[in-house]
């Protein structure tokens, strides 16, 4: 009895210790990285960098890659990519990605075979989609090259037309927004991940972020050909049903508007327009005329999450500034010095 | 193909070395200058020579013979790749070279590459410092460099061949021939220099070299002058290059660079003289045709191109009297330029110019001089510009200088007419500068030191969102005013013992560039620069040891300390022997290794410069 009760007690200690340790492993940081923001900076005539901003806005940490690696990510990171360990910086002009660990940034390996121009990346199962502009001095070399994410290596590619940029993927299919490079575009494509099938959907010009929201539905920002191109287009705001791949909705901008920014978050579409943010509702059918913000400099990257809109001002021959506001009273809650050519946020 | 060309070049050489018959004597000479603004009007100011002995033994780059050579710095993107000047922390497009007299910066982007360009052809090269727009119109505000051909008469019919052949780590050649045909009336010269490498030097501490880095030039001068009669003479001055090269890429991945540029320049100058009595006239016309062609993709054929043309015509005329101590002197001056790009359609450009310039000497000690321009350009209003120079010597060995100037330098074709971009607002960016100065000079030293000034306003920057219509498209604006100031020391010595020939020089600056709002120091102008060379010669031996220091330079605007590019020390050495030398013939064989203590340095980021490297040349004179 004494001793099953002994045996009781040291069961219930056991198993209060492992709990213990359980809580603690799982509140240990997975390294000084973690619960924070990541801003990616193109840079220029300076690196390319990743800044970190703690959770609570209070530690700014730049050139954290720099930092840890002790070497530098050349020009110009153009976005990044996250599975649940890794990061993946795509930068175009070094047409490499590196990879690192997403808490600590140690380089894990450096991918620079198979991408040409490579700009943004998404991941399905243990693949990376990278699209690719190919050379630019050619419009009809563009690829997505798929990288297997266990060898580091581009494993085959998939042509596409001219200036492939966001890809995201829904329901095994890839949707890829062709902004046009150094020229212009006007497609969607949909590429098929079981047989590689392309098939194309036409949209406005200058294609750029594209989101699937919860009604099916590819929400994509046209941007529009601006007037110096000579064939100037209207900018509009589009949803495409992907059950039909029909355009249902288009909300259009003012000539002579090209809007460069939109984020979805919560139903509400947040989208720039001469340096200054406006929101809608995802169902809205008019464009807003009223600002929720407005950007003092050069308003180049946008994000929204909890109540707070993060907004980047960009700098290329400096620092760039971060403002936090918060979405509810419209209040600056945070200024911070981050990368240069700051133009990308993520959670991590 | 490369090669081919290379041994052509030598072997043509050779074989013009049969054509010599005449014997040289020690013979009286006239040299005639091509840039006689340049040795009359610089009073005040420093102007500091390099000689064709110092040009052949940095035959590498126009880059890297300045570097040792000069107090300009030079941003250079990997050895052999873009190279822009900063003269007194000046702007790349505040730095105006200067052939036979005539401005050559690009019309498109106002500067001139230092890596597209040789200078081994040349006789001398001249390096003024500060303003001269006066003389030079547009971008002389950090300096001027001179790139001159002197012409020679002999009173007996001479003829002179030079060859120097140099062959060097990366497969680096470097070739030139120089021939010259001279007697009392007339005198004929030509050059030819082809310079090929592969410049793949490693980067030091990686796996990588400086792949797509190769280059190859070829360079065609001929000038000559004859005497129409006592009073008169024609000159003519022609220099043709034609040059391909690869731009490599940086780290961390060098191998993504694959692109490639090409440039052609043709320069011809007709010059007639009279000169009688106190009355001196001199007409010029000049035709010079550039072109560069930018492929982005050297698999590809497609090409990014600038192209332009320009006319231009001069009247000067020189009045000398008070015993020739005073002179007085007018320039007038026409130029037709025509610009374009794959970008701007064919745009005309003309320009009128007129200056007077008076200088006079007071006895044995005081020199001055004061120099106004004005100029009508067709595209904007050029300011009103003034000039003063003074030299005083005190004593035997001082002597002080002061010179002060108003220059601008003016928008470029891209400034004001890239689509979508271009600004037709512009205004010349506009300087205002002085400079004091000390000399010292004995038989054994000269040491010049000098203090300078310059308030530039005006500035044409790039910016996004640089104008309100166009929300977040990269526009140029007149927006800064930058204050730079600093001093230029440069030193001479010559030491001889016997046989013993001891020479140093020595050039450092000390530069503050402040944008005149944040009182931040300019990006890429290094605080600190000292270079200097020092040779031994004993008998048929010469020693030479060359060293770089490049202070910090930073890299944004904030002078943030995380954006640097370090201080760097490279060292130079190298040895000559001198085979034989007689009056008619001399046969030089050297050799230099470069970094000799293999530096791993930047001077732009992310892209190492060569590490330790050698170079044997032979340089042969009959």
């Amino acid at each position: 009895m004494k001793i099953n009760k002994l045996l009781t007690v040291l069961f219930l200690i056991s198993v209060f210790f492992m709990s213990c340790s359980n809580d603690d492993d799982a509140s240990t940081p997975r390294g000084d990285y973690e619960n924070g923001i990541l801003i990616s900076g193109e840079g220029s005539g300076s690196t390319a960098s990743v800044s970190f901003v703690s959770q609570d806005l209070s530690i700014v940490e730049n050139l954290i890659y720099k930092k840890v690696n002790n070497s530098e990510l050349g020009t110009f990171l153009q976005s990044m990519a996250f599975d649940g360990s890794r990061a993946f910086i795509v930068v175009d002009n070094a047409n490499s990605i590196s990879v690192v660990n997403r808490y600590t940034f140690e380089n894990l390996s450096t991918i620079t075979t198979g991408l040409l121009t490579p700009r943004y990346m998404t991941i399905v199962g243990n693949k990376g989609y990278v699209t690719n502009w190919g050379s630019t001095a050619d419009e009809t070399d563009d690829f997505i090259a798929i990288v297997d994410l266990s060898t580091y290596a581009v494993e085959r590619t998939i042509p596409v037309g001219n200036g492939p940029e966001r890809i995201v993927e829904n329901n095994g299919k890839l949707y890829v927004s062709h902004k046009g490079a150094f020229s212009t575009n006007n497609i969607i494509s949909v590429v098929d991940l079981v047989d590689d099938k392309v098939e194309t959907i036409t949209v406005g010009f200058k294609p750029d972020e594209i989101f699937v929201n919860n009604q099916n539905e590819l929400v994509v920002l046209c941007g529009g050909n601006e007037a110096w191109t000579m064939d100037e287009t209207i900018a509009s705001i589009v949803k495409i049903n992907l059950s039909t791949n029909l355009e249902t909705v288009s909300l259009p901008f003012a000539t002579g508007e090209h809007p460069t920014l939109m984020v979805l978050d919560n139903d509400v579409l947040y989208y720039e327009l001469n340096g200054k943010v406006y929101a809608i509702n995802e169902n809205a059918t008019a464009l807003s005329s009223t600002a929720i913000v407005e950007s003092q400099g050069f308003l180049y990257g946008m994000e929204v999450k909890n109540d707070r809109i993060y907004l980047l001002d960009a700098n290329f021959s400096d620092l760039s500034e971060l403002n936090v506001y918060n979405l509810q009273t419209k209040e600056k809650i945070k200024m911070a010095s981050v990368a240069l050519g700051a133009s990308k946020i993520y959670f991590n | 193909m490369k090669k081919a060309l290379f041994i052509a070049i030598t072997c043509v050489s050779c074989f013009n070395g049969f054509t010599q018959n005449d014997l040289i004597n020690r013979l009286e000479k006239v040299i005639i200058r091509s840039d006689r603004k340049l040795r009359q009007h610089s009073v005040g100011y420093k102007v500091s020579t390099l000689k064709d002995s110092v040009l052949h033994k940095n035959t590498e780059s126009f880059t890297l013979l300045l570097r040792y050579n000069s107090p300009i710095y030079f941003k250079e993107y990997g050895a052999g790749g873009t190279s822009t000047a900063s003269f007194r922390g000046t702007s790349a497009s505040n730095t105006a070279v200067i052939w036979n007299g005539v401005n050559v910066n690009s019309i498109n982007n106002g500067q001139t590459g230092f890596n597209s360009l040789t200078v081994s052809l040349f006789d001398a090269i001249d390096v003024r410092s500060g303003g001269g727009s006066i003389e030079y119109g547009s971008g002389a505000i950090g300096g001027t460099i001179h790139l001159n051909d002197n012409l020679k008469f002999t009173s007996k019919r001479q003829t002179e061949n030079l060859i120097v052949v140099s062959v060097g780590s990366f497969n680096t050649y470097n070739s030139l021939y120089k021939f010259r045909l001279s007697d009392s009336k007339k005198t004929v010269k030509i050059g030819l220099s082809y310079n090929q490498s592969e410049n793949d030097y490693k980067f030091l501490d990686t796996d990588f070299k400086n792949t797509n880095g190769a280059y190859e030039n070829l360079g065609v001068n001929i000038s000559l002058a004859f005497f129409i009669n006592r009073y008169s003479k024609l000159k003519f001055y022609s220099a043709n290059y034609f040059a391909e090269r690869f731009l490599s890429g940086e780290l961390p991945n060098p191998l993504a660079a694959n692109d490639k540029y090409k440039d052609f320049n043709h320069r011809n100058l007709l010059v007639y003289n009279l000169k009688k009595s106190r009355l001196q006239h001199e007409l010029k016309l000049g035709y010079l045709a550039e072109e560069y062609q930018y492929f982005e993709d050297k698999a590809i054929s497609t090409f990014n191109f600038g192209k332009s043309k320009r006319y231009l015509a001069n009247y000067n005329l020189g009045y000398s009297f008070l015993d020739k101590k005073g002179e007085l002197a007018s320039y007038t001056e026409y130029e037709s330029i025509l610009g374009k790009t794959d970008q701007i359609l064919e745009k005309r450009r003309t320009q009128f110019s007129q200056s007077i310039i008076y200088n006079q000497k007071i006895g044995h000690a005081i020199s001055f001089e004061t120099k106004i321009r004005k100029d009508f350009n067709s595209d904007y209003k050029v300011p009103f510009t003034y000039a003063l120079g003074i030299k005083v010597k005190t004593s035997n060995c001082i002597s002080i200088r002061a010179n002060g100037s108003r220059n601008y330098r003016v928008p470029t074709y891209n400034d004001l007419y890239w689509p979508g971009q271009g600004n037709l607002d512009l205004i010349p960016e506009t300087s205002l500068q002085g400079e004091l100065g000390v000399i010292y000079n004995n038989n054994q030293f000269k040491i010049d030191l000098g203090a300078f000034y310059i308030a530039v306003k005006d500035k044409i920057v790039w910016i996004p969102n640089g104008d309100s219509a166009r929300a977040g498209v990269w526009v140029p604006i007149n927006l800064s005013r930058a204050n730079n100031k600093g001093l230029e020391l440069a030193f001479s010595y010559k030491e001889k013992v016997n046989k013993h020939i001891f020479s140093a020089n020595l050039n450092y600056s000390y530069t503050i560039a402040e944008n005149e709002v944040t009182n931040k120091q300019a990006i890429f102008v290094p605080e600190h620069l000292l270079n200097g060379n020092v040779t031994y010669n004993y008998r048929q031996l010469s020693f030479f040891y060359q060293h770089l220091f490049n202070g910090k330079v930073y890299t944004t605007e904030s002078n943030s300390k995380d954006f640097v590019v370090p201080s760097f020390f490279v060292s130079n050495v190298g040895v000559d022997y001198k085979l034989f030398k007689n009056t008619k013939t001399q046969f030089n064989i050297g050799l230099k290794v470069n970094n000799v203590f293999n530096e791993n340095y930047v001077v732009i980021p992310r892209r190492p410069m060569p590490n330790r490297n050698f170079n044997l040349n032979i340089n042969y004179k009959f």
